[in-house]
């Protein structure tokens, strides 16, 4: 690395590097001699005169260089990890108000505040968050209509900061799950493929989708080589994805199932969790940790590198050098006056 | 001055020695702990409607309020020393809602930038704007994150529906608990409202009896309240903004150029954290060896020719 390549956190210091021709103007003509021709010519001490005032310009040079706030900048750095690309969809409707695996319709009633099912998703999610250090995640806000909120990214503090900002507050109003799922998918739109990406839908309903709807949404996440985790939290105990005998007629029709096999239709790799109590939440989440990990491209931003100690050192050893010469002078001086 | 030779021998190299220990220390010395203050605060910025009236001036060019509003937000953050948290919230309808908890501002420059640009009408959950109610909700959500920041509210201060002054809706929080500013967006002028629909594109203005003039709670009583029927026009409502700021103990700030104006009411108002960081000693070593080793070969006789 180049003196040219480094930055200057302070470059209005450099100004001061005049100050370093200082030595050589400074002829200290203090002592009284009848005529400086009578001076002997001196070649020794005069090669030693000229290297003390060339060490005192190098220690000037580098106290103001090391001043001036030397710095390599940050820099992206790509390497190979282990992980995946995450865009969390988290349903924001008012429903995830309420509570989270209740075992009665009565219960249902009942809003939920500590157990609401944002509360819970927010409190397994961040724990996801945490466990995964090479992951990029994005956020997308969706209720009555998608907003891509968070851009794909490393900071864990800023998703970390937006999936506990979603637990604030009520609900809006309802769920629009086709343009959050297309809105998800876009937000892998003019990225280069890095590695295995992922939507991952938090939500307590489903929605019955148009024809078209669902053919843009297959052939987007198709295209873009994306897959679809479902994490299915339903309020009440019972109701399950996939059909089974001892339905209640009452689900047969629910939206949670058609999506359900709109996406198991699709051929988009596609996995359902079905959460019915916080244990399952949890062993929803460690599922998805664990299978999610294949190589990631991950770039990386290696902080900035203050420089300025090797400038330090060279000061001081130069100072030590003159200190040593100034003080031997000193001591002879007054040896001579004596 | 006039020093004989011999002591200005010494003296130099007395003078040098010291420069040699400062040099030492900041070699050697590690870095020492201290206590910075950093606040955290939440932006929140008002995206109803009114919001689109383009009376606000950045350089010279008018541009609408939610761009203003965007644009001094992102002034903002970028003039905070790093350390300060921020976070995101915007206001529609009668609540704030928190889009992102506060967060380092210097590591988290980009992700917040790149989120405050997503931020327009379109995410506009309802179409009425009920400042008052809004900034009540804001205080509220603000007790659940921690710690606790204050708030700057980004607002014209249009009410819609308006409210009649008897009939205020009332601030039930603790004054003085969660601390903000008021930043006023918009001109003087009473400027008609551009409306729009849900995807964003404009569809003209709103019309004079597309919108309420009264105090829904006064409807049957219109002698109670006689005041012109200019609703459905819109200016940065001063009066009504310092009565809120008032009720709930904020600070107000009308249309400030510089983001050093905010930061300075927030440094006022808000209650500063501490935080440890690691503060290095050694630029204060060394430019005090610098300084002491000028003097050393500073041309005293420059001094004496003058």
């Amino acid at each position: 690395m180049s003196l040219m390549d480094l930055h200057w956190s302070q470059p209005y210091l450099l100004l001061l590097l005049p100050f370093a021709l200082l030595p050589w103007f400074n002829h200290s003509q203090e002592k009284t001699i009848a005529w400086s021709a009578f001076v002997p010519k001196d070649p020794w001490s005069t090669t030693v005169g000229l290297s003390l005032k060339i060490l005192s310009s190098i220690v000037l040079i580098s106290l103001i260089l090391g001043l001036a706030g030397p710095y390599e900048p940050e820099k992206k750095v790509e390497r190979l990890g282990e992980g995946a690309e995450i865009v969390l969809l988290l349903d924001r409707s008012r429903s995830m108000d309420d509570a989270f695996a209740v075992k009665t319709q009565a219960a249902l009633v009942s809003v939920g505040k500590k157990d609401s099912k944002r509360r819970v998703a927010k409190s397994y999610l961040t724990e996801f968050v945490k466990k995964r250090p090479d992951d990029r995640f994005g956020f997308v806000l969706f209720s009555s209509q998608a907003i891509k909120l968070l851009s794909l990214t490393y900071s864990k503090e800023a998703i970390l900061a937006t999936i506990n900002a979603n637990a604030i507050g009520k609900g809006l109003k309802d769920t629009n799950m086709p343009d959050a799922l297309i809105k998800a998918a876009e937000m892998f739109e003019d990225q280069p493929y890095r590695g295995s990406r992922i939507v991952l839908l938090v939500s307590d309903g489903g929605q019955i989708l148009t024809e078209e709807e669902e053919k843009k949404i297959a052939s987007l996440y198709k295209r873009m080589k994306i897959s679809i985790n479902w994490i299915y939290m339903s309020s009440m105990v019972g109701v399950t994805l996939d059909a089974s005998d001892s339905d209640s007629y009452l689900w047969e029709d629910l939206p949670e199932r058609k999506l359900h096999d709109f996406f198991n239709s699709t051929g988009i790799p596609y996995q359902a969790f079905e959460a019915r109590s916080l244990k399952t939440f949890a062993e929803a989440i460690d599922e998805i940790n664990q299978q999610q990990y294949q190589t990631l491209i991950v770039e990386q931003t290696l902080p900035r590198v203050s420089k300025h100690q090797p400038f330090y050192i060279i000061a001081f050893l130069a100072m030590l050098a003159l200190t040593f010469a100034q003080v031997y002078s000193a001591w002879g001086v007054r040896k001579a006056h004596e | 001055m006039s020093l004989s030779h011999q002591s200005r021998m010494i003296l130099s190299a007395l003078t040098m020695i010291i420069v040699l220990l400062l040099l030492l220390a900041a070699l050697l010395l590690p870095k020492i702990e201290r206590n910075i203050k950093v606040m955290d605060i939440l932006f929140v910025v008002d995206i109803t409607q009114s919001m689109n009236v383009a009376d606000a001036t950045i350089d010279e060019q008018v541009v609408t309020r939610i761009e203003w509003a965007k644009h001094y937000t992102r002034e903002t953050l970028a003039a905070l020393p790093c350390g300060n948290h921020a976070g995101l919230a915007v206001f529609s309808e009668s609540r704030s809602l928190v889009l992102m908890n506060p967060v380092e501002v210097c590591d988290n420059y980009h992700d917040i930038s790149q989120m405050l640009s997503k931020v327009d009408g379109t995410m506009a959950w309802a179409q009425s704007s009920e400042v008052s109610k809004a900034v009540f909700t804001a205080i509220k959500a603000v007790d659940l994150i921690k710690p606790e920041p204050s708030i700057v509210f980004l607002t014209d201060g249009h009410e819609s529906p308006p409210i009649h002054d008897t009939l205020f809706p009332k601030f039930r929080g603790d004054l003085g608990k969660v601390t903000g500013v008021f930043v006023g967006v918009g001109g003087e002028d009473l400027l008609p409202i551009p409306k729009r629909d849900e995807k964003g594109n404009s569809i003209g203005f709103w019309g004079v009896n597309e919108v309420l003039h009264r105090d829904v709670y006064l409807s049957g009583r219109a002698d109670l309240d006689q005041r012109p029927r200019t609703e459905h026009l819109s200016s940065q409502k001063q009066s009504h903004l310092e009565t809120l700021a008032d009720m709930v103990g904020f600070d107000y700030v009308t249309s400030p150029e510089r983001a050093k104006t905010l930061i300075k009411a927030l440094a006022n108002t808000a209650k500063p954290r501490q935080q440890l960081v690691n503060y290095d000693l050694s630029p204060w070593l060394s430019a005090a060896a610098l300084f002491l080793l000028i003097l050393v070969y500073f041309p005293l006789q420059v001094l004496r020719w003058k």
